[in-house]
């Protein structure tokens, strides 16, 4: 903790980064039309140049909410899970579903995706429940690496100081690991943001939507539309998620 | 409080076999098709068997669970050589189930794999990694359990050939091998031209502290735009580029195809194996260093003797890394026309073909699994021979 509490401006200007980002996405998301005649210097043959299939802030707010629901459920489950099978009763998993998260990080989330539909079926919700299976695997193997780093000498610390499994679980373990869990939580959120946007190939209407509508008809403003968007979006949560990261060094 | 004294209990065996006889007995194993067209109808075990017969061929799943309740080294062995025996059996199973239900007069009929076949599969190879863990296993076992699991499928091949996926495979094997060539062929060049793209900018970060810092954040910067964007990004410059110069356009690069493929590639590939190269040669312990120095080696020498083949595993590490991400990407950059198996998946999608989604899912998921596993075991080769050379048992 630092010696003075810092006041609002201070603690706002340390968010300038990922505030940049927000503001430039959100500005480009409803202010699109009035660049149409840039666009329409890119693409000059096309009559439509400005995406209208669905309005842009309601693609981005599609993508946001997959990819938000998918990603506290991979929170809320992979640390959960983790945590379970680092305690007594669990451990016998923990060898089984460790090896599990570490090779499952080497599927193709493409591959994932594309497994999950002939499960699951077309829609939002299968997309949802691919996302928040491959999200699992990162978070579940940052937990387990953050729980099982922690020092014996400091978990034996706070057993003397009489502290139960759950306080320890809550007042030493977590807190002990929660920036490796961050980090597990960082990667899994950047993939599913660039996962979801491929959910457009199975009829997901999302910020994909416009790059697979523009390279299908050759309309090269309606993918750097997409394109754009997305990548200020994985800028801006990315960013954000780097303030929430002490720094490393 | 449980006592620490007591034989230990194994639940993950248990838990996984009733999993797996569960979904034996209450989802479909098969669906049968009269063509591509029209929707299977799936069929579950006790509807292909009946009932008493479906439960019978559960006992080997509760005989597996009660092997490994109280575990010790001799039944777990025993409980391993089950538990190929069922992985061995399932090719088996389907083409029973086939023969069972399909219409030899209909030869455009179509097998699908009903969600009990996948989710055996999935738990009869978890249950594999964890007896092979729980016995300690050597490293090469794993490259030897898949061999008889294989044999089966492959001596079982000829009963499957109304198997969906097959169908789909035969119709279409000149352009599978041509979109497996394609695939193998950009992630070896993306993988290649990063290694040496990438080594050079190490060193050239390591001669810089500013350049350095410049790097990681444009390439950390990269990293974070979806492959999608990067892809659609990189389409209209290439398609500008191409159209003013000529020599570009004769080498085949345009907006689509290879060209914005193996540039994304590239630029995914950048971060991993600098990242890597740049922390292998700086953490070279710096005794080893000073006592080559002071054996006469000049700094040629020191780097291509000594630090270079000390850093080897850690930068083989950047290549496992960049690879499977490579194999990944790749599959996306079917979308832009650049071809490999990718193609199958998003035609498949395309077309609601399932089982030509799964010829393209299939084999970028193993190539992806072969590939991590052949560089993590050179890799730990490597790690163990510099082990020994620098004289610290492993």
């Amino acid at each position: 903790m630092s010696d003075r509490a810092p006041t609002a401006a201070v603690r706002l200007a340390a968010w300038r980064g990922p505030l940049v980002w927000l503001a430039l996405l959100l500005a480009l998301a409803f202010g699109m039309p009035t660049l149409e005649p840039v666009l329409r210097g890119i693409e000059s043959d096309t009559r439509q140049v400005v995406y209208a299939q669905a309005g842009l802030p309601s693609l981005l707010a599609n993508h946001l909410l997959v990819v938000g629901v998918a990603s506290l459920l991979a929170v809320a489950l992979g640390v959960g899970a983790a945590v379970l099978v680092t305690r007594p009763a669990g451990r016998d998993f923990l060898p089984l579903v460790a090896q599990f998260a570490s090779m499952g990080q080497t599927f193709p989330p493409v591959a994932v995706l594309a497994l999950a539909v002939p499960v699951l079926g077309f829609g939002t919700w299968p997309i949802i429940v691919a996302l928040l299976l491959y999200g699992l695997l990162p978070i579940v193997r940052n937990t387990l690496a953050g729980l099982e780093g922690i020092d014996p000498g400091v978990q034996e610390a706070a057993r003397g100081m009489g502290m139960g499994g759950a306080q320890r679980l809550w007042q030493v373990e977590l807190p002990l690991a929660a920036p490796v869990i961050l980090a597990g939580i960082r990667t899994s959120v950047t993939v599913n943001i660039a996962t979801a946007a491929l959910g457009a190939t199975v009829g997901a209407s999302n910020l994909g939507a416009p790059i697979i509508s523009g390279i299908v008809n050759g309309n090269t403003a309606y993918v750097l539309q997409g394109a754009v968007l997305i990548g200020l979006l994985a800028l801006t949560v990315d960013s954000a998620f780097a303030r929430l990261t002490p720094a490393r060094g | 409080m449980t006592r620490r004294d007591a034989l230990p209990v194994n639940r993950v065996v248990p838990a996984l076999s009733l999993a797996a006889a569960a979904a034996w007995l209450a989802l479909a194993s098969v669906s049968v098709a009269p063509n591509r067209i029209v929707p299977g109808t799936a069929y579950a075990a006790s509807e292909l068997l009946g009932w008493p017969l479906a439960g019978v061929a559960c006992l080997p799943l509760l005989g597996l669970a009660a092997l490994a309740w109280r575990p010790h080294r001799g039944r777990l062995r025993l409980a391993l050589a089950l538990n190929l025996l069922l992985l061995m059996a399932l090719p088996a199973w389907v083409a029973l189930a086939g023969a069972l239900r399909l219409d030899p007069d209909q030869p455009q009929a179509r097998l699908g794999l009903g969600p009990a076949v996948w989710l055996l599969l999935f738990c009869l190879v978890l249950l594999t990694i964890e007896l092979r863990t729980r016995l300690a296993l050597p490293a090469w076992s794993g490259w030897l359990l898949p061999v008889p699991i294989l044999g089966a499928w492959v001596l079982a091949a000829p009963w499957l050939g109304s198997l969906a996926l097959w169908q789909e495979y035969r119709g279409r094997s000149g352009q599978f091998a041509e979109a497996l060539l394609d695939h193998l062929l950009l992630v070896g060049s993306a993988v290649g031209a990063s290694l040496v793209l990438g080594a050079a900018i190490a060193l050239a970060m390591r001669r810089d502290a500013r350049l350095e810092r410049l790097g990681f954040t444009l390439l950390n910067f990269l990293q974070t735009i979806p492959s999608l964007a990067l892809f659609g990004l990189l389409l209209a410059p290439l398609a500008w580029l191409s159209a003013r110069l000529d020599w570009l356009a004769a080498l085949g690069v345009s907006g689509i195809g290879w060209a914005p493929a193996f540039l994304a590639l590239l630029g995914y590939s950048l971060l991993p194996m600098v990242r890597n190269t740049f922390v292998a040669l700086a953490e070279v312990d710096p005794g080893v260093l000073e006592s080559a120095r002071g054996m006469g080696m000049g700094p040629g020498q020191v780097f291509w003797q000594v630090r270079l083949p000390l850093a080897l595993p850690v930068v083989l590490e950047g290549v496992r890394i960049t690879t499977v991400q490579a194999i990944g990407l790749t599959a996306v950059a079917a979308l832009i026309g650049a071809g490999g198996l990718g193609t199958f998946i998003f035609q498949g999608l395309g077309q609601a073909a399932m089982d030509l989604v799964l010829l393209g899912a299939l084999p970028i998921l193993a190539m992806a699994l072969v590939a991590d596993a052949l560089l993590g075991a050179l890799t730990r080769r490597l790690d163990h021979r510099t082990a020994l050379r620098q004289g610290v048992t492993p």
